[in-house]
């Protein structure tokens, strides 16, 4: 008896400090969020009171709550997609026999490296109407100036880009890890059987890198709300929110606009997307995942 | 069934930059038998056999199968099945998708596919396995389901690359059974590559011993063991090797020459004319290994477990004339006649009846 409760006092003691540092930072701050979004926003000496669901109410009156909701929902199709298929690309491409493989492995992962903040001065330069390297290409094909980043059609766009080119890199790393564990033989066997390239890839290897991309896919849908540095740098969500996504809106809403009840009920929004999203693809993915 | 295909190779070499692994190879598999490659790590065998099966280049030299060059020829257009060391099997595919994988690639209708996964099934046992995944096989069951692979393609040639070599003692001596019925069933060509000679003797129609990246003999198992061509040959066939040592411990005035003698053919005779003093016995119950000095040189020898021997004791050994094998100390080749000294070795023999100790050990 003594000894078993002397053994929970002992377990209780070693998680405490871990424990105690994520309640007051993760669980703590979360809980809090959630409170505050049913709270009014506290300025001056008025203090915040409760306001039930009025906040949300706000929130579905909104129309720069659905444009940047919309503006995420574009975000996210093309830039999920587009990453995982081009780092799985690049992963194969660099998984083979190549002259200057080491070369082009690091070239690849380059944007990974470097900080998304010097990442967006780059592409500044690159969509800079006139004198931006797009421009001076097209303008060797005779093809009129264009403003990548002030027009509303195209401001959005152009964040996605940016943000394909940073995170396949990423991507490809765990594409090339994955493999460089699958046995030569394999390949070897379905070359016996006459099968193509396009036939293994498809029957054996897609189905093998399942873990690895279903790893990646939740990586890039978190990404995709997470990834908004270079439109502090780039656009600032501009022009007339065209390029405005939920995070960085709830960031205008927070610290410029100082309502923060408002958004933490942003917030508890988009925390609430992000878990139905991670949920969805454990269970779409799972039974379709062969585990080795 | 089908019916093997003969394989031909000329001139055959293969080099990675620098490193030479195949120096001119010319060897002739007939069709329908049983031929082991043999021979130690890193003597080509492997990759000998890699390039039957396309998946490596020549560097130089012919391919031909059934008559045809297929030296540029892609693997699957060569007629042959392929049985990896690592069985190759594809881990997120259930057994009976394993087997069926090449039937799949070739587009083959659904009733026809069928019938060919129950008869290999039925053939090797897997019919109740043919839902589970590779990883929830053991190690003689993965076995199958490659080998099963390679009977549903129904092709001339099976190639199979140290199969055995990641099964037990126990299971190995079974799958050795069972490998040899099947190619005797399908009459295929069977091209085996080992480093174990006891898979070789045992299996094989026809061994090719290689070493370094050359042949250093053809022949049946029989052949191999009883005749060796060279000195590696001898050395490298039977268990425990052949006992070799220069011709002067044996008293014969000749420098130039090795002499190998088999263990089990060196016997204790009173009379024999080869004088030897017992080193450590070895007993193995049946029987027990002694190592005889000669000279400063040492010979195995295999006598019964029944005869006790003392340590340091002089004994006296002969062996038939047949089975003295002599050879070319500088070459390693073997000597087609005995030279005439070595008429001495052998002519006093008087056949003494084995396990007779007393009789034949002077104290």
């Amino acid at each position: 008896m003594e000894t078993a409760r002397r053994q929970w006092i002992y377990a209780w003691l070693m998680l405490s400090p871990a424990m105690a540092l994520l309640i007051l930072f993760t669980h703590y701050p979360a809980v809090q969020t959630i409170v505050n979004s049913f709270y009014s926003t506290p300025r001056g000496r008025r203090k915040a009171v409760w306001i039930g669901l009025d906040n949300y109410q706000t929130l579905i009156l909104d129309d720069v709550f659905w444009k940047v909701l919309m503006n995420n929902f574009w975000y996210a199709v093309w830039t999920i997609p587009l990453s995982i298929l081009l780092s799985l690309a690049m992963a194969l491409w660099v998984n083979d026999k190549i002259r200057g493989r080491g070369f082009l492995r690091m070239a690849y992962f380059t944007p990974t490296v470097l900080p998304l903040i010097a990442v967006a001065n780059i592409w500044l330069f690159f969509y800079t109407p006139g004198f931006g390297l797009i421009d001076q290409i097209r303008g060797l094909f005779g093809l009129a100036e264009q403003n990548w980043m002030g027009s509303p059609d195209t401001a959005l766009y152009s964040m996605i880009a940016v943000a394909i080119w940073k995170e396949a890199g990423f991507f490809m790393i765990f594409y090339l890890a994955a493999l460089q564990t699958i046995p030569p033989s394999l390949r070897e066997a379905a070359d016996i059987e006459g099968a193509s390239r396009w036939y293994y890839f498809r029957r054996v290897l897609f189905p093998l890198l399942m873990p690895t991309t279903l790893f990646v896919s939740i990586n890039a849908v978190i990404n995709s709300f997470r990834l908004v540095d270079h439109i502090f740098v780039m656009t600032e969500g501009g022009p007339n929110n065209a390029s405005s996504l939920l995070l960085f809106y709830i960031y205008e809403v927070a610290f410029d606009y100082w309502d923060t009840a408002y958004a933490a009920t942003l917030t508890v929004v988009m925390i609430a997307i992000l878990i139905l999203l991670a949920i969805g693809q454990f269970f779409l993915f799972d039974r379709k995942v062969h585990y080795k | 069934m089908t019916t093997g295909k003969s394989i031909m190779l000329r001139g055959l070499r293969k080099a990675w930059g620098e490193t030479v692994s195949l120096k001119g190879i010319d060897l002739t598999i007939p069709e329908g038998k049983f031929t082991t490659i043999l021979g130690p790590s890193g003597c080509g065998k492997s990759t000998t056999l890699r390039i039957i099966a396309g998946l490596e280049e020549v560097s130089a030299g012919t391919v031909e199968i059934g008559g045809e060059d297929v030296t540029s020829r892609p693997a699957s257009g060569r007629d042959i099945a392929m049985v990896f060391q690592s069985y190759a099997l594809f881990p997120h595919l259930s057994v009976a998708e394993n087997i069926i994988f090449g039937l799949r690639v070739r587009r083959m209708g659904r009733a026809e596919r069928d019938a060919k996964l129950t008869a290999a099934a039925d053939m090797l046992g897997l019919s109740y396995l043919l839902d589970r995944k590779p990883s929830q096989l053991s190690g003689g069951q993965q076995q199958r389901v490659a080998l099963g692979r390679a009977i549903v393609a129904e092709k001339s040639i099976f190639l199979m690359d140290e199969p055995l070599s990641n099964l037990d003692a126990k299971l190995r001596a079974e799958m050795r059974e069972e490998i040899r019925d099947l190619q005797k069933r399908l009459g295929v060509t069977m091209v085996y590559v080992t480093h174990d000679q006891v898979e070789a003797v045992t299996m094989a129609d026809q061994i090719v011993l290689m070493n370094q990246g050359e042949i250093e003999q053809i022949g049946s198992p029989r052949q191999i063991y009883s005749r060796p061509e060279t000195l590696f040959t001898a050395k490298f066939i039977g268990t425990p090797p052949m006992g070799t040592c220069s011709a002067r411990a044996l008293g014969i005035a000749r420098d130039d020459i090795t002499v190998g003698i088999r263990p089990e053919a060196l016997v204790l005779d009173q009379n024999g004319p080869i004088r030897a003093r017992v080193g450590h016995v070895e007993y193995l119950g049946a029987d027990a290994m002694v190592e005889c000095r000669v000279g400063d040189e040492t010979l195995p020898c295999r006598i019964s477990g029944r005869t006790e021997l003392t340590l340091g004791a002089t004994i006296r050994l002969s062996v038939a004339r047949d089975d003295l094998h002599a050879f070319d100390s500088a070459s390693g080749q073997r000597l087609d006649t005995l030279p005439p000294e070595f008429a001495a070795l052998s002519a006093a023999q008087t056949t003494a009846p084995l396990g007779s100790h007393a009789s034949s050990t002077e104290r």
